[in-house]
């Protein structure tokens, strides 16, 4: 129920709030108003009461007296005849032992009988209340003449059309109450729904079905200085900053790709330039060696190798360069291509890499191609320049847990705090950093993985975790 | 030309006419007649035409005297404070020789009436007998219809009232004891035939809450009667005559007609005697 009140928005809950309090209001009101009505009532019945008891004494006092069974009759059958609205429904007048002497109805109250037999459910006067389930009460009083008790009087009152009266008063205040409270809460309803509209605004503009907040239009920020306009102002600043930083960030993360090969693209000449120089002595000894056909072979195998590697070379670097988000699946085939651009700088920076991919993966794993790409390299680059000269860099690739893990280790010092909040947190960037690891945790987080940082005795491992066919997220 | 009576004579004449005329009542005390209470004690309509009947025909003022027992009404009439008195044939028996009749009203062509014994319409009982340890409702210890028979009834039985019921009460009225029937105040009651026949055609939803289990003989109506040392006197001479012509008059007939009486005439001889035997009875 609470939940359910929760999930409800807020310019329904309010004015469902103020109802509920209007109806809580309304019904202690309504039993004040009860109770008043019910006492004044009871006080008109205990007077009016109170006169018919001093009447009848007076009357019957001397008739009691004498035992005059047909005059104490006589004037309770004229009493009753005459008394408005009928409200005495019968009386009863007994002497000092209890017989009754008469009553207005003598067959429900016979002559000579024990007064005690209606008494019982009779209370005094003091007592008197038309507050009682029952249509009618009963009033006991001591019947006094000449300053003495010569009896009891016994008299059932008709409090039905009181009680009647409290009825038609409750159902009264319950409709009036229901109307006003309905007609408020409608009225509150209403108000709220205009006052909390630009709030209404900001939610939707907030969870805009386009993924990114979008702004307030200046047309529907309120008029003045009041609250809301100066919240929808502060929302449309930052939603312009967060674009802003978006802006940035993928402006960085594009040219980190190229700070990569940037930083690949020497290296990657050595690796051109070095098979260059095997190939033109090759191309000598063919020229020199024509006449001699195994040494042209052999040489030819040699320039074909050479060609070959260098056309690998070229295809991986323009395949790095040529991110295509929306294309291919990774495979097997794209792990080599990551060995293949990085061997060099570890070559260059005299490093070993312990390398564990697997020939092939699942056909359900289907992960992007770029992305991952660009995850093993940043991390590799980072991993190399880490351990530095001589150091071991470590790449583990394997599917598992319906997913794809890496984790790439290096023989370095443990990561600095900053590389540390770059990799793991959202925090924003200090200037001066570099942005590779922060798109790599971005990409990741985009592909749905997770990124856990481990250090070993002497060395520190990253650990990516993709779960399998987040395609389709990264897009 | 006779010369007209001068301005003198017609004044001398004109006073002596004046004179001349009778003017009712004046000059003359109340004719008191005392009432017993029979049915009519709570008619007012029945006292006014009563009064204004006899107070023409007897050209003097009446004045009505009711109280609430025949006891107290016959003892006004033996200490002369009424002049006559419309009483029952039980006191004037008890009294018979200080009293003189001066008329008997007739009902329904006979100067008699009939004691009846009531009870509520959904008492089962069929007489006297079935009664034993009810209660009961008399209408006066000095009435007739209203005591004397029902007690007499007793004796006759062998059995006396204070014993026979459980509990007898004494209304002073004989509407009295027809309300207390029927109301259910008690489960029988002695009253006068005539009464509970007149109440049956103006209350009779009164009477219909009764049933007549018992009827005695017929015995003499309630007999207006005298002292006997005022019985030839002039005023109740003049209410004698008074009675006797009551149909004469379109007040008077008007009264008979609220009595539902035909009017009345002299008590004739033995008329008592069937009371005067009930009261041997209940003194033997």
């Amino acid at each position: 129920m609470v939940r359910a009140l929760r999930n409800l928005p807020l310019s329904l809950r309010l004015p469902l709030l103020g109802a509920a309090m209007m109806v809580l209001v309304g019904a202690v009101a309504s039993q004040q108003v009860l109770s008043a009505l019910g006492r004044v009532q009871d006080t008109r019945l205990r007077e009016l009461a109170a006169l018919h008891v001093e009447g009848l004494s007076v009357a019957l006092g001397p008739l009691v007296l004498r035992r005059d069974i047909w005059e104490v009759y006589d004037t309770l059958d004229r009493a009753a005849r005459e008394s408005a609205g009928r409200r005495m429904v019968l009386t009863a007048v007994a002497d000092e032992a209890g017989h009754v002497l008469a009553a207005t109805d003598p067959r429900r109250v016979p002559v000579d009988s024990m007064i005690d037999r209606i008494a019982h459910e009779a209370v005094p006067l003091a007592q008197l209340s038309a507050g009682t389930s029952e249509s009618t009460v009963r009033l006991v009083a001591p019947l006094n003449f000449q300053g003495r008790t010569v009896g009891r009087i016994v008299t059932e009152l008709d409090v039905s059309d009181l009680q009647q009266e409290r009825w038609r008063a409750l159902w009264l205040l319950l409709i009036a109450n229901a109307l006003a409270t309905t007609i408020l809460a409608g009225l509150g309803y209403v108000a709220m729904r205009q006052m909390l509209r630009p709030v209404s605004r900001l939610a939707r503009q907030m969870s805009s079905a386009e993924g990114d907040p979008q702004p307030i239009d200046e047309a529907d920020i309120p008029d003045g200085d009041g609250e809301i306009a100066r919240l929808s102002r502060i929302y449309n600043s930052m939603v312009h900053d967060v674009a802003a930083k978006a802006d940035v960030e993928r402006r960085l993360a594009e040219r980190e790709r190229f700070v990569a090969l940037g930083r690949l693209s020497s290296s990657l000449a050595h690796e051109i330039n070095n098979p260059l120089g095997g190939l033109l002595n090759a191309a000598d000894t063919i020229r020199t060696f024509s006449h001699r056909p195994e040494v042209i072979e052999a040489s030819a195998d040699l320039l074909e190798r050479g060609l070959r590697h260098l056309r690998d070379v070229a295809r991986a670097t323009l395949d790095q360069n040529r991110l295509d988000h929306a294309g291919r699946s990774f495979s097997a085939e794209d792990c080599e291509d990551i060995h293949l651009l990085i061997l060099p700088e570890l070559k260059r920076m005299s490093q070993r890499i312990d390398w564990s991919a697997p020939k092939d993966l699942p056909p359900g794993l289907d992960l992007p191609a770029a992305p991952l790409r660009q995850i093993m390299l940043n991390l590799l680059l980072n991993a190399s320049a880490a351990a530095g000269t001589d150091g071991v860099v470590q790449l583990d690739a394997c599917p598992a847990h319906d997913g794809l893990e890496i984790a790439i280790s290096n023989s370095g010092p443990p990561m600095s705090d900053a590389a540390r909040e770059r990799l793991l947190s959202d925090v924003a960037l200090s200037p001066g950093g570099g942005v590779g690891l922060r798109l790599v945790r971005d990409l990741v987080k985009g592909l749905g993985g997770t990124i856990a940082l481990a250090r070993g005795p002497d060395m520190t491992t990253i650990r990516v975790s993709l779960p399998a066919g987040q395609r389709g997220k990264n897009a | 030309m006779t010369p007209g009576p001068s301005r003198r004579t017609a004044l001398v004449l004109g006073a002596s006419a004046l004179a001349m005329i009778p003017v009712q009542g004046f000059g003359q005390s109340p004719f008191r007649l005392g009432l017993t209470p029979v049915f009519l004690d709570n008619d007012s309509a029945v006292i006014s035409r009563l009064t204004a009947a006899l107070s023409d025909a007897m050209e003097r003022p009446i004045d009505l005297v009711q109280r609430r027992t025949y006891a107290e009404v016959t003892g006004l009439l033996l200490t002369g404070a009424l002049d006559a008195a419309w009483l029952c044939g039980f006191p004037y028996l008890q009294h018979a020789n200080a009293l003189d009749l001066v008329a008997v009203p007739v009902w329904r062509g006979r100067p008699l009436y009939q004691s009846y014994l009531i009870v509520g319409d959904g008492v089962r009982a069929e007489g006297l007998e079935d009664l034993r340890g009810a209660t009961h409702a008399f209408s006066d210890p000095d009435s007739n219809s209203g005591y004397l028979v029902t007690a007499s009834n007793l004796v006759a039985m062998g059995a006396r009232p204070e014993t026979w019921f459980s509990r007898s009460i004494f209304t002073y009225g004989h509407r009295n004891v027809v309300r207390a029937v029927a109301d259910g105040l008690v489960t029988s009651g002695s009253v006068d035939g005539y009464v509970w026949e007149a109440l049956a055609s103006v209350e009779p939803e009164l009477t219909g809450c009764t049933r007549i289990i018992g009827r005695s003989e017929w015995l003499g109506f309630p007999p207006v009667c005298a002292r006997t040392d005022n019985a030839t006197s002039e005023p109740v001479a003049a209410l004698q005559n008074a009675l006797y012509t009551l149909s004469d008059s379109e007040t008077g007939r008007a009264a008979l007609a609220a009595l539902q009486l035909d009017g009345f005439q002299t008590a004739p001889d033995g008329i008592f005697d069937g009371i005067a035997a009930r009261m041997r009875l209940m003194d033997s």
